[in-house]
């Protein structure tokens, strides 16, 4: 499982998993496959309107009708994978990133982009309003609460927020610390910025992925997020995971808690103890973390912030049983009692 | 570039007469080993098992060989899969990286007291020439790290065969320093100084029959021969439209570089770049970068190779140590995997257009024609027009074979068999 995303009424998600869209049900506990991708289905998202979306590694996005369970309408939005969508807060827009890592110069910076990065299009008729340029490859992309910006991170920690209305840039930076460029077995570039949400005032931007590493292809570096105050002339980050609180291994989402106090890091466990901690939004500090001894692709609070929903993977069994494959996606469902 | 360019006319000087020039670049045969250290997934390159349990994200596509598909990241080797042949049941046994790197440069796995030569000591010893400046075996990698491959890089590459018939190391961070005369010192200074010091060293090692001297003086021959042949070993003096045709990366400028050599004198070159296809993480996000990388290196070296009528007489190999496991781990990576993997060669005594052996339908199992090491390296041995099966009987060690117990080359690979 790559993504999930909620339904409306909160008694089942949609999960986009490496063979295809499944629906879950959590009560009971039922599973069905709704359709595929050619490839992995990299995001997926479930409108008030009962329209699921999904985009994947085959640079598709699909409209789902989950009343009439019919594909509505598809098109091919990028040439390479699209690593992440997102839908705007109030359901008009959606967002892809795309963009395929090419060695561009002898230490293997990235090639400039040959498509546009980002796609910005209609949730209603799937019409491409902005296509956006970035680096490749572009790993995460997010929509401000008011609509109004779509920010997105790549491979090498740049970040460009565009006005949604223009789409003109309005702001980049780039902070390097999610990038490593290997010394150890390979010259390359690894890394980047993997997830990224405005905070709920819409003034700063968390990001999400992991620390500078020596050996890329350990995945041991540090569990990171850093907040960014955007709008100033010179973005400035505010601050980061407090160092006594990181582990190692590679962070792929964030969620913001509805009571806009608290958020949620998770990823997969590489060294230390937890591989999901909730951090108060504010301080940054750290105030439970466990251990789910699974990768986790993706995190999600309902509505009233009562529970946490957590999708993801543990590696791919080597042999069959029943004459089939078991699965390996996990969901995990967390009842939340915040004590003040 | 201009310093660069006064320079390969120097080089050129080194052959009095054109003529002969010209018949040195084409004696014997040669290899350029790409050598994919880590461990490229067969999956993403040559054995694709699209929309399969263990096929990952990329598709496969034709290629001009009707019924043989390859990675969809590699569009430009599939128009010239009736150039390549490609090995698709590699079947062997080590599945740790050193020893993996051990037994697939070298052949066979330890046998101490004897140390089995590197493939490209061999090339250079049977195939290379002496007396030429240009060193027989140069190893180009940028990456002075690189795990157990940097540990494997630090032992004895030449084994029995001696010091001489090791590689001359370039590339990156190994650049070849001062190997420039000095400025203050004449060319006619320069030639009194060597003559001197190589009459005076070899009376030493004659009169005191040091082995040690003798390794001196093959050192100090091999630095002269450097320091006449260092614009080979300067990027900048290659065209720039080769430069950008290849690409940017260490890699991709270096296997140019390897033609470059080829062309003007060594016999074996061995182009790695640390080992960057050991993804046990991020699998999937790297190869979307190594594979199209090596797709286009290969690509171009061939058409290169053939068109300058080189060919015939040059084999390209690209390989690693083993393959990568058909399953994901948690880190969605894929892990090492000896028992089915791939490999291409092309050019030399090599047949194209060949597909050998099989996997079954997810890539765990060799089905058809398992290939261990003996029998590539027999085939290899083979193409290149060496014996496989030499006997050697070294004092105070068993004897032993090129390739041991008679192992046969493949024939269906054999252009001439």
């Amino acid at each position: 499982m790559l993504s999930a995303a909620l339904a409306p009424d909160e008694k089942s998600l949609v999960a986009g998993c490496m063979d295809g869209v499944y629906h879950l049900q959590f009560d009971p506990n039922e599973d069905r496959k709704l359709y595929s991708h050619s490839s992995y289905v990299s995001s997926t998202a479930w409108l008030k309107n009962n329209q699921v979306i999904s985009t994947g590694y085959d640079g598709k996005i699909k409209f789902f009708d989950f009343e009439t369970e019919k594909t509505k309408q598809e098109s091919q939005l990028h040439s390479f994978w699209s690593w992440d969508m997102c839908v705007s807060p109030d359901e008009k827009l959606l967002a892809s990133v795309t963009g395929q890592y090419l060695a561009g110069g002898y230490k293997y910076e990235p090639k400039p982009e040959t498509e546009p990065s980002i796609k910005v299009l209609s949730a209603e008729s799937g019409e491409v309003l902005h296509s956006l340029p970035h680096v490749p490859s572009v790993q995460a992309v997010a929509f401000s609460p008011d609509n109004q910006f779509v920010a997105a991170g790549n491979l090498m920690g740049e970040v460009r927020v565009f006005d949604v209305n223009s789409g003109k840039l309005v702001s980049s930076w780039t902070t390097p610390d999610f990038t490593s460029w290997g010394i150890i077995k390979s010259h390359c570039y690894l890394g980047g910025i993997f997830a990224m949400t405005f905070t709920p005032d819409g003034k700063e931007l968390l990001l999400a992925g992991m620390g500078k590493m020596r050996d890329p292809m350990a995945g041991n570096g540090r569990q990171l997020w850093q907040k960014w105050k955007w709008q100033d002339s010179k973005p400035s980050k505010t601050n980061e995971i407090h160092k006594e609180d990181s582990g190692e291994g590679l962070m792929e989402t964030l969620a913001i808690h509805p009571s806009g106090k608290f958020f949620t890091m998770a990823g997969r466990l590489r060294g230390g103890d937890w591989n999901i901690a909730l951090f108060e939004l504010q301080s940054g500090k750290k105030i439970t973390s466990l251990n789910t001894k699974c990768r986790v692709t993706q995190a999600c609070y309902n509505a009233d912030g009562s529970q946490l929903i957590l999708v993801g993977a543990q590696g791919q069994p080597k042999t069959k049983k029943d004459g089939e494959f078991p699965r390996f996606g996990r969901v995990e469902i967390y009842n939340l009692k915040i004590i003040a | 570039m201009a310093a660069g360019a006064a320079s390969a006319a120097s080089f050129n000087g080194l052959f009095s007469v054109p003529a002969i020039a010209e018949e040195t670049k084409k004696q014997g045969k040669k290899c350029i080993l790409l050598w994919l250290c880590g461990a490229p997934s067969q999956f993403e390159t040559w054995d694709p098992k699209p929309g399969t349990y263990t096929g990952g994200p990329f598709g496969a596509i034709n290629t001009n060989l009707p019924g043989v598909q390859v990675s969809q990241l590699m569009p430009q080797c599939a128009t010239i899969m009736d150039k390549l042949a490609v090995i698709r049941s590699m079947s062997t046994s080590p599945s740790e990286h050193f020893q993996g790197i051990d037994v697939l440069t070298r052949g066979d796995k330890p046998r101490p007291p004897f140390t089995r030569p590197i493939l490209g000591s061999v090339v250079a010893q049977q195939l290379g020439q002496l007396d030429s400046p240009v060193p027989q075996f140069i190893l180009l990698d940028p990456c002075p790290e690189g795990n157990e491959f940097k540990g494997f890089k630090a032992g004895n590459w030449a084994g029995w065969l001696g010091a001489e018939y090791g590689p001359v190391r370039a590339g990156g961070d190994y650049a070849i320093p001062n190997i420039e005369r000095a400025e203050s010192i004449s060319e006619l200074d320069h030639q009194d100084r060597e003559a001197l010091r190589s009459f005076l060293s070899k009376k030493f090692e004659n009169d005191r029959k040091s082995e040690a001297a003798a390794k001196h003086n093959a050192a100090f021959n091999r630095v002269n021969g450097l320091m006449s042949c260092a614009p080979l070993f300067d990027l900048n003096t290659l065209p720039i439209a080769d430069r950008e045709r290849y690409g940017g990366g260490a890699f991709s400028q270096h296997a140019l570089q390897a033609r470059h050599l080829i062309e003007n004198g060594s016999t074996f070159v061995m182009v790695a770049n640390g080992m960057p296809w050991d993804n046990h993480v991020y699998q999937h996000e790297m190869h979307q970068m190594l594979v199209p990388e090596l797709d286009n290196v290969l690509f171009q070296l061939i058409s290169d190779l053939e068109q300058r009528g080189m060919l015939d007489d040059t084999l390209v190999i690209a390989m690693g140590e083993f393959g990568r496991s058909p399953w994901l781990n948690e880190a969605r990576g894929r892990d090492h995997y000896p028992t089915a993997w791939s490999m291409a060669m092309a050019g030399a005594g090599i047949q194209g257009g060949v597909v050998h052996g099989a996997t079954d339908e997810l890539g765990v199992k060799v089905t058809e024609d398992a290939v261990d090491n003996r029998q590539l390296f027999a085939t290899i041995f083979s193409a290149l027009g060496i014996d496989p099966h030499e006997e050697y009987d070294l004092p105070g060690l068993p004897t032993f074979s090129r390739v041991e117990e008679g192992t046969q080359p493949i024939k269906e690979l054999l252009k001439n068999a």
